[in-house]
This record gives C-alpha cells, sequence and structure tokens, in this order.
C-alpha cells in the first residue's frame, strides 16, 4: 500500500490508483442499477434536515449529493485531484450525516445514503476524512476504544461506581469479565471517561431486574466512529473486538447502551 | 419504406428490448451474487412485495402525498404510456391480421384523449423541471431527451390519426419513434421499467427485514 506515500493531509497528490481499485470492488449490482436509473425527481429533497435547514438550498439536496460525489468519481474514473477530492470530503462528511431518510423517501429505492457513505470511504483512503475522526480512528487501533482509556482505568471506573451505588442498592455489582453471562452490556466510551454515572444507572436496573449480566475488561465500546469516516478496516476490527469479548466470555447475548 | 419500418425494423426493435432487458436484470442479479452477497442474507418477498406495491398506487407512500402534482402526472403519464400503445383498436388490428391474436381494445375516443393526458403530464414533468430549484439541479440534458423519446411516439401517432400530415410519412415517423423508444429502453434509465421492481424490492429488505422499518 501507499501508506509511506501519502502521510499527511499536506500532500497534495491522490493516489488514483486506490480510488480506482474501491469504485471498481463498490460497482456491484447494487450501485450499477442505483447509478444507472436514477429519475432525478427531486423527491429526496423533501426528506433531508440537511436542505430544510438551509432554506431549500438545492445543493444540500440528496441526489444532488451523490452526484457532486461518487457520481463524479465514476464519470472522471477516479481521475481527480486533491482539491476536488477535498471539496467532495466537504460534502460527504459535512453536508450529510448518512441518516438514511432519503433513502426511505426514494420511489426507486436507491440507497443514497449508502453511496454518500461509500464516497467517504474513498476521501478515507486518501486520508481527507476530518481531524476528529482520525484521533478516534488512532484510539480504537491503539485502545479498541474511541476515548483511550486504558482496560484498567475501565475496570477501575466500574468498580468506583459499584461501590458509590452499593450504599443505595445493597448487594449492587458490576461483574467484570463473568463467564456465561445472559447479557454481555457494552457502552459508549464517553460514559466511563465523562458520565460514569450513566454505567452506575445501568447497573441498578440490571439489579433491580436481577439480570445476569457483565462487562468485558476490553471490547466494551460499541461505538464505531471509524465506520462513519469511512474506515472500513479499523470498522470491521472494531466490531470483532466486541464480539470476540462476547465469545470469550461465553455471553447469550450483546447489550448495547442507549 | 413503410414495409421495412413496420416489418423487420418492429423485430429489431422487439428483440433488442426484450433481448437486451433480460441481458441486463441478469447480469445485474448475478453481478450482485457476486458482489453484493451481504444483500442476500435479509432479501425477503413480503418485504419486497409491499414496497413494491405502496409505490405502484397512487399515494400509496408518504413521498407521493406530500407532493400530490408529480404524483398525479407522474401516474397519468405512465397509465397512458403503458395503456394507450398496448389497447389501442389500431395496433390491435395489425397484431390481428399479421398473428391473428389480439387483445381489448379500447374505443379510440378514449385512446385520443390518453395521448393529450400523457403530453400534458409530460408538460407538467417538464415545468416541474425548469421551476422547483431542487428539480432542476439534478436535472440533465438526458432527462429531457429521454421525455422527448417516450412522448414522441404520442405526439406522432395522434398527428397520424388526425392526418395532419402526409399519413404515410407520419406514420413511418410514428414507427420510427415507438421503434427507437423500445430499444433505448434497455441502454438508458427507461430501464427502469424492469429495474424499478429489483431495487424497491431491495430497499423494502433493507429496512423492512433488516430493522423492521417501511419504505413508503
Amino acid at each position: 500500500m501507499a501508506e509511506a506515500a501519502v502521510d499527511t493531509t499536506e500532500d497534495q497528490t491522490v493516489d488514483t490508483k486506490v480510488i480506482k481499485e474501491r469504485l471498481d470492488l463498490l460497482k456491484g449490482g447494487r450501485f450499477k442499477m442505483w447509478l444507472e436509473i436514477c429519475a432525478h425527481c427531486g423527491l429526496c429533497a423533501d426528506s433531508c434536515f440537511f436542505y430544510l435547514a438551509h432554506d431549500k438550498d438545492p445543493k444540500y439536496m440528496p441526489s444532488h449529493k451523490v452526484m457532486k460525489t461518487l457520481g463524479e468519481l465514476y464519470d472522471k474514473k477516479g481521475e481527480v485531484d486533491r482539491a476536488t477530492l477535498k471539496e467532495m470530503a466537504e460534502v460527504v462528511y459535512g453536508d450529510c450525516t448518512a441518516c438514511r431518510r432519503c433513502s426511505m423517501f426514494c420511489p426507486f429505492g436507491i440507497d443514497i445514503a449508502t453511496m454518500i457513505a461509500a464516497g467517504r470511504g474513498i476521501c478515507c483512503s486518501q486520508d481527507l476524512h476530518p481531524d476528529g475522526l482520525k484521533a478516534a480512528i488512532q484510539n480504537y487501533k491503539d485502545t479498541g476504544n474511541q476515548m483511550a482509556m486504558s482496560s484498567e482505568d475501565f475496570v477501575e471506573t466500574c468498580e468506583w461506581m459499584a461501590e458509590e451505588t452499593e450504599e443505595e442498592l445493597k448487594g449492587l455489582e458490576i461483574p467484570i469479565d463473568k463467564q456465561g453471562a445472559r447479557i454481555m452490556y457494552t457502552v459508549n466510551a464517553r460514559e466511563p471517561k465523562f458520565y460514569p454515572q450513566d454505567i452506575a444507572e445501568a447497573a441498578m436496573i440490571f439489579h433491580a431486574a436481577r439480570e445476569n449480566w457483565t462487562m468485558p475488561s476490553n471490547g466494551w465500546d460499541d461505538t464505531n466512529l471509524a465506520m462513519f469516516a469511512g474506515d472500513g478496516k479499523t470498522m470491521t476490527a472494531q466490531v470483532k473486538l466486541v464480539y470476540d469479548a462476547a465469545e470469550r466470555l461465553g455471553a447469550e447475548n450483546i447489550g448495547i447502551t442507549e | 419504406m413503410y414495409e421495412f419500418v413496420s416489418g423487420p425494423l418492429v423485430w429489431v426493435a422487439f428483440i433488442v428490448f426484450i433481448g437486451g432487458m433480460i441481458i441486463k436484470t441478469v447480469g445485474l442479479i448475478s453481478l450482485s451474487k457476486k458482489k453484493d452477497k451481504v444483500v442476500y442474507n435479509h432479501l425477503n418477498l413480503d418485504w419486497s412485495m409491499r414496497s413494491i406495491f405502496r409505490w405502484l398506487v397512487p399515494f400509496g407512500s408518504r413521498g407521493m402525498r406530500e407532493n400530490p402534482v408529480l404524483t398525479i402526472a407522474g401516474f397519468v403519464f405512465h397509465i397512458c404510456l403503458l395503456a394507450v400503445p398496448l389497447f389501442l383498436l389500431g395496433h390491435n388490428i395489425l397484431w390481428d391480421e399479421a398473428w391473428g391474436i389480439s387483445l381489448w381494445s379500447m374505443p379510440d375516443r378514449i385512446a385520443d384523449w390518453m395521448t393529450l393526458f400523457l403530453i400534458a403530464a409530460a408538460i407538467v414533468l417538464i415545468i416541474r423541471r425548469i421551476v422547483l430549484p431542487e428539480v432542476k439541479i439534478v436535472t440533465t440534458s438526458t432527462d429531457y431527451i429521454l421525455l422527448a423519446i417516450a412522448c414522441a411516439p404520442f405526439i406522432t401517432g395522434y398527428m397520424a390519426y388526425h392526418q395532419w400530415m402526409d399519413a404515410k410519412t407520419i406514420t413511418i415517423i410514428h414507427i420510427l419513434c415507438g421503434e427507437l423508444m423500445l430499444i433505448s429502453i434497455p441502454f438508458t434509465k427507461l430501464s427502469h421499467m424492469i429495474l424499478f421492481f429489483l431495487s424497491r424490492a431491495h430497499i423494502g429488505s433493507e429496512f423492512g427485514e433488516r430493522r423492521g422499518t417501511v419504505t413508503w
């Protein structure tokens, strides 16, 4: 891979070979069909809150956003310069949350948001994803959670919360790495980092419900900012980390925080 | 000339249209089986049918209810586009003479009105493209060309029926326009006449089977 060649955003080149490979890989039956049949009817416009929030500025209407990004990449067969790709990154990351509401409103059922997500994958492959997401991705890679918490810190936070809550609810526990639980509970990494009471509150519910539950010491962050960035590799690794934890602990279900 | 456009060229048009659509549809499905395997683990007949049905019924979806002008123009356009050529008395007489088979046919007066309705609906669709900013921004020249290809057989058919020009010439032009439309279908977004069902089945299952959400 061209990791050494494309190292920072200062780099003014794009690896068109990688872009072409991705475009080719994406172009299965669905993408081929979607790119061809859009009737440009405009029905997706009203489904988009970006469009509505910008006083119906047409540049925010969903199919236009796809045409200007992924559509143009296919038209140009991936031959774009970095400035163009950067403009596309502004659209796929900045003007769309990939909420998929437009996909539900399209008369042809074109999954517009999935095409935006594909555009993100291409921008991400050229290191054009937003800085905040880059930092989070690095944290996932280093520690398995977006807040870069160590396993010890996490376990200690849970113990601390269990101790505090036990004063209110006798016998309350936050079981870590318990084998054979019915629910392996996972959280957003912001909870242990900034709002540990959230974990305590979930524990209170589990306690009151006499649930057989646990939390893993590793693989407890169920967020996936890599997915939003379009970094498929890290996204998969993060999902696998959580699944592996459930398998290791023999948990029946994975519970996900609200 | 008339013999040629109404004989061999009709065969060419139908073979390209039907053969092209079969090749295209089968090709897309087999490609998806190779590259979009994820689709198939939640493809569901019930959700697919509901998703297709809702968008085939006027005002069956929220998008249609919120855009009544497009809904009415769209349905009038598509119903006339399919019904007039299939059930026109003149066409059925030709088929009856050629192969001894024919469909039910409608009175000419109704076909005449439906042709005018189709043209009116097309005008509404064109005005929409020019007037509404969110439609204008995504409109390309292809959209107008395809609309013209779809309307041409009807305009020329109307002219031929009412003998506005030399009957033979306009009839030849009318047949050519019809053949052009048929041949265009597999190579343009007019292919949505078949692909609509595939893409709606996919999205209906994607949202329905996977998360119990409706797409209408």
